[in-house]
């Protein structure tokens, strides 16, 4: 007669706090995108004042520097940006890829604002950079909410299935 | 709220359209309002042009009266806030009017660089506009043409390029005015834009995806509940293959129920017998 022996469950209590931890580093990536859009939010602020607040560059610093580029030269880069990178964003969305590249775009807006600001058509173009970067960062940081939403929701069941088994 | 398929779908199309579309029209307005602003300084410039050519002759005849009536007569046109004809040294020689306190600094920095320059061509002029206190001002020098070179009455030597500098200034009114139209006119086209794409995204999306989608979820609610194919409310063909193949299944499952059935009957009628 043989007696069947009832194997143990491996200890699942480190598999789940290794879970919830996955969940808490997912919940902090899910809201880089909205800390991104604050923080061109925060520079638009700079820009909207023409950035009165810094120190005026000096003399040798603006010789080095050069002229500024035509103002309408950098209104069709505005185009032409803002409409590629609606485009990535809408594809990445599409595609279902990780989202990537929110600090290089608030880098591009910021680049573009300092070059409107050197070409002193900052004033007249603020409100276009604003409404692009607000849409481009708008789409980003609405794909990262929903991507590691959808992640969450995975690790949400597993962690479910987890606690089933401890029951 | 943004956790389901339609509001999946429409969201990013809602942000990258408004965004997009507010976007366009910020920048054309921007366009369209330094053009403008390019034209009305042309316009004036060639304005300002055509009194320095009307008062030429009155100048090479030095005929003082006759360039104050001139300058005093464009001075009483409504939209003329400022007219004045300096000489070399930038001291005004004659005036429209009395100087508004506005245009002064602009139309000192003029004349000072003016002053400053030593090469003058028909092409040299200064141009500014004002939008927020609604002025155009444009400066030309009166430059030294071979007719008051040659002329017998006449005193200025060949090397002097600029005789004097004229000035004049507008009001930006009417083109403030024609701009704050195309603005409004912008925003109402915007809104426009905006309410047929979303809403046109909307229906569209709607009326292909989602309706037979909630259809599709409906009948499976139904046949998870035992309801069978025959009795499932008819679907459309929107959704292809998903929605036949679907009602396949639920087709082999009642066959399924129905063959196990068929097999309980028999034996079902032997144990009968067998009593």
């Amino acid at each position: 007669m043989t007696q069947e022996t009832e194997i143990p469950l491996p200890d699942i209590n480190p598999l789940r706090k290794q879970v919830k931890a996955k969940i808490k580093k997912l919940e902090l990536h899910s809201s880089t995108g909205l800390w991104i859009l604050a923080l061109f939010t925060a520079l638009s602020m700079g820009a909207f004042r023409n950035f009165d607040f810094l120190p005026p560059l000096s003399e040798g610093i603006r010789a080095a520097l050069g002229a500024g580029p035509p103002v309408k030269y950098i209104n069709w880069a505005l185009v032409v940006y803002g409409f590629s990178a609606i485009i990535l964003i809408l594809t990445q969305m599409a595609s279902d890829n990780k989202p990537r590249g929110a600090l290089a775009h608030f880098g591009y807006l910021g680049a573009f604002y300092l070059f409107y600001h050197f070409s002193e058509g900052l004033s007249e173009n603020f409100w276009a950079i604003f409404v692009v970067g607000l849409t481009i960062l708008g789409l980003q940081s609405y794909h990262v909410w929903n991507y590691y939403h959808e992640k969450i929701q995975e690790q949400t069941e597993i962690l479910q299935e987890l606690d089933k088994l401890l029951d | 709220m943004f956790d389901n398929l339609i509001a999946r779908a429409i969201v990013p199309v809602t942000i990258a359209v408004t965004g997009f579309v507010i976007f366009g029209c910020i920048l054309l307005y921007s366009f369209v309002k330094s053009d403008m602003t390019a034209e009305s300084l042309q316009y004036l410039n060639n304005c300002a042009d055509t009194v320095i050519k009307s008062t030429s002759y009155a100048m090479m005849e030095d005929d003082r009266h006759s360039i104050q009536n001139i300058v005093t007569n464009i001075g009483t046109r409504s939209n003329v806030e400022f007219i004045r004809i300096y000489d070399q040294d930038g001291t005004v020689q004659f005036a429209g009017q009395d100087e508004p306190e506005g245009q002064s600094k602009t139309v000192d920095a003029h004349i000072d660089e003016f002053l400053q320059t030593n090469i003058f061509t028909k092409e040299t002029a200064l141009r500014d506009i004002d939008h927020a206190n609604g002025h155009i001002t444009v400066s030309l020098p009166i430059l030294n043409e071979s007719s008051c070179m040659t002329s017998a009455c006449h005193f200025h030597p060949e090397d002097e390029q600029a005789l004097g500098f004229f000035t004049i200034a507008v009001s930006s009114e009417s083109l403030d005015e024609t701009l704050s139209v195309l603005r409004y006119r912008m925003m109402i086209f915007c809104v426009m834009v905006l309410f047929m794409t979303i809403g046109g995204v909307t229906a569209l999306l709607r009326m292909n995806l989602f309706l037979p989608i909630i259809r599709l979820t409906y009948n499976a609610e139904q046949a998870a509940q035992g309801v069978a194919e025959g009795d499932l409310p008819k679907s459309d063909h929107k959704l292809g293959k998903l929605n036949k193949d679907f009602r396949l299944l639920v087709k082999q499952r009642d066959q399924a129920l129905r063959d196990i059935e068929a097999l309980r009957t028999p034996d079902r009628n032997v144990d009968d017998g067998s009593r």
